[in-house]
């Protein structure tokens, strides 16, 4: 019987889920990331040739190296290297890896704020927890300066806290998702006038900049301090993120009907979300504030896998990276030697993509 | 979309009648329990059947409502058979099936599943008892018939389980028995109203529950799908015993299709047992509000003549 067939090769093959499509859009995006990370190492302000910076990327002194990689990976002393390996893998290098790791964080975030809310507008930003993150961010780095070793605990937990508050203002015998954007509003509009009023107590010009590089969401500067502070978290809530898939499908099916399969709504609404605040609050701890990603790449899956989420997680935290590289190619490159702020590429990029779609498909975001 | 719309209507009505129950509902208590209690002692007593749900003296309200939408005094639906619960928008009826189907706690009374009551059920262990199709339904915009089909071993799986032999089986006799086999690997969104209403039962069926509440199943269907849907689900209640209870519109399709009836006005029960003693032309006069003429061929067929 076909059944019976059907009912082998399916439990034969646990990655029956990965379909040709899924396949292409990550191989695309790994090649995009490739290509953006090698123009991003090879050009700069300190001038080397083309060849050299290549060279330098794949150094074997680097490269085949465990010694070395446990060094960038978990701090310590670098053996003696070239000035172009030198400048490559410990000022380009990481800032590509860092670009790699907030694609991915904020486009898995925003693909499950947008299951959970079944909103196609929500995103970390929309729902008031990057604002959150971002007053955390700032509080720590102007009021209690002491504590900014823990800069990416407080920043997950003031992502939290904004998203519990805007939960709690949009809670009446449950929510909804206009309730919850527009509470995102709210509460997203009061953190960011806090965020701006500290601003006024920041006495030093310097810390004033780098509170400023972090609300606009920049790379500027990144070094593998913030890989290392980033990964863990980014591991764990892409993990968490895939493994929660199957519930993401099952919600996407309507409330009463995931109520009725017997899923606990609430619970596996808010441990879903507690994934979400991680992975957003891992990329804002050492990113900032980029805007647009965590909405447009969710979009730009789906529109080519599909609206599975094993699927539509796994795509993200490929296309994700590659739209965020680029991004940064453009924040680093485009006004040379001067640096832009890359969530203003991210928004000059994903604006009109955004727009593009609309136009373009009849039923933007059935999620 | 068209549930969507119909959903807001009930939801309308629901909130009118709640003005005018409270108003009614002394009176309707003087007159009716008396009645539908002592005929349904009577049809409990004759009948072997016992109930695998019972509501005990209910109330139930939204948070919207001011005050109870629905107030009953007991609620039985027989193990075994098929109920159908009937009555005019607005008189409680989807609002009763979910408190059976414990998605919405009642303000006062308590309903039991085999003796148990809901509230003592952990939310799988429940759903592993009892399946619900909803009026509403939203499907993702791109999901395989299959694929949203096995969604209704949810409750059936552990968080890190794959599907087994076992679920792939109960979804291939899900899908087997509400003949959507031929549609298998087409998009739910591409389907007809009617084909989706048959994926969506196979979604439940593949829930495997021993109990199966449906909410106007067949609403907004052409009639060959209203009987694919109907025949379905009576095919599934004579082969594997499942208890059935289901909302329905159309008084007259209840009367032929179902073992029970539960007549229902301004939230609270007018009238409960086999087909033949509920469906009189008084019922109709005083719940439908409709002039007609039935007769009994020996099942009671309808001929409505005119509104009251």
């Amino acid at each position: 019987m076909s059944d019976a067939h059907r009912t082998e090769s399916q439990s034969a093959n646990p990655f029956g889920w990965i379909d040709g499509s899924l396949v292409s859009l990550c191989l695309a995006s790994i090649l995009v990331v490739f290509i953006g990370g090698l123009v991003q190492v090879s050009l700069g302000a300190f001038s080397m040739s083309l060849a050299e910076a290549w060279q330098a990327v794949f150094d074997p002194a680097v490269v085949s190296n465990p010694g070395v990689w446990m060094s960038l990976l978990l701090g310590g002393g670098l053996p003696d290297l070239t000035k172009q390996t030198l400048v490559v893998w410990t000022i380009r290098v990481p800032r590509v890896f860092v670009a790699i790791l907030v694609g991915a964080n904020l486009a898995v975030s925003g693909a499950i704020f947008q299951a959970i809310t079944r909103n196609e507008l929500a995103s970390p930003f929309i729902l008031g927890v990057s604002s959150g993150a971002g007053l955390a961010i700032l509080l720590t780095l102007v009021v209690f300066s002491g504590l900014s070793a823990f800069l990416p605990i407080l920043a997950a937990l003031g992502g939290a806290t904004a998203f519990a508050i805007v939960y709690a203002i949009a809670w009446k015998n449950g929510t909804s998702p206009v309730r919850l954007v527009l509470a995102g509003v709210v509460v997203g509009t009061v953190f960011q006038s806090l965020q701006t009023g500290l601003f006024f107590f920041a006495d030093d010009l310097g810390v004033v900049q780098s509170a400023l590089a972090w609300t606009t969401g920049s790379l500027t500067g990144t070094d593998w301090e913030q890989v290392r502070t980033a990964l863990p978290w980014s591991i764990l809530a892409i993990f968490l993120a895939l493994a929660g898939s199957r519930q993401l499908n099952v919600l996407l099916l309507g409330e009463q009907t995931a109520r009725s399969l017997g899923m606990s709504i609430e619970k596996v609404r808010f441990a879903l979300a507690g994934v979400a605040v991680l992975a957003a609050a891992a990329s804002i701890a050492v990113a900032g504030i980029v805007g647009f990603v965590g909405l447009v790449v969710p979009h730009l899956v789906r529109n080519i896998v599909g609206s599975d989420y094993k699927r539509l997680i796994l795509g993200c935290v490929f296309a994700g990276p590659a739209l965020m590289v680029v991004a940064d190619v453009g924040a680093r490159l485009l006004l040379s030697p001067s640096q832009l702020p890359v969530g203003v590429v991210t928004g000059l990029v994903g604006g009109p993509y955004f727009l593009y779609l609309m136009r373009k498909q009849q039923q933007l975001g059935e999620v | 979309m068209m549930s969507g719309m119909e959903s807001e209507r009930d939801a309308a009505a629901d909130g009118q009648t709640t003005d005018a129950s409270e108003a009614q509902t002394e009176e309707v208590a003087m007159a009716a329990p008396d009645a539908a209690a002592s005929e349904s002692d009577v049809t409990r007593e004759s009948s072997e059947t016992e109930s695998a749900l019972v509501g005990d003296k209910l109330s139930l309200s939204y948070p919207t409502s001011d005050g109870p939408v629905v107030e009953c005094d007991r609620i039985d639906i027989p193990r075994g058979e098929v109920t159908a619960l009937v009555g005019p928008n607005g008189s409680g009826k989807s609002t009763l099936l979910k408190s059976l189907a414990k998605q919405l706690s009642p303000d006062e009374g308590h309903v039991y599943l085999d003796g148990q009551k809901l509230s003592e059920y952990d939310d799988g262990a429940f759903a592993r008892e009892l399946g619900l199709l909803s009026q509403e339904h939203d499907s993702p915009g791109s999901i395989t018939v299959e694929k949203l089909v096995s969604h209704g071993r949810y409750p059936h799986r552990g968080f890190f389980e794959q599907l087994d032999e076992d679920d792939q089986q109960a979804i291939d006799r899900a899908i087997d028995l509400a003949g959507v086999d031929h549609l298998r690997d087409r998009q739910v969104s591409s389907l007809s109203g009617g084909q989706r209403q048959l994926v969506w039962i196979a979604m439940v069926l593949a829930q495997d529950t021993d109990v199966l509440l449906l909410d106007e199943p067949t609403t907004y269907l052409d009639l060959h799908h209203q009987l694919r849907v109907l025949e379905t689900v009576r095919q599934l209640n004579e082969e594997r015993g499942v208890t059935v209870a289901v909302v329905l519109h159309d008084i007259a399709q209840a009367a032929r299709f179902a073992d029970y009836l539960i007549a229902m006005q301004d939230g609270s029960v007018y009238d409960w047992g086999p087909p033949t003693d509920v469906v009189t032309e008084e019922l109709l006069a005083d719940v439908f509000r409709v002039d007609a003429t039935v007769t009994y061929t020996p099942d009671p067929s309808i001929l409505p003549n005119r509104s009251l």
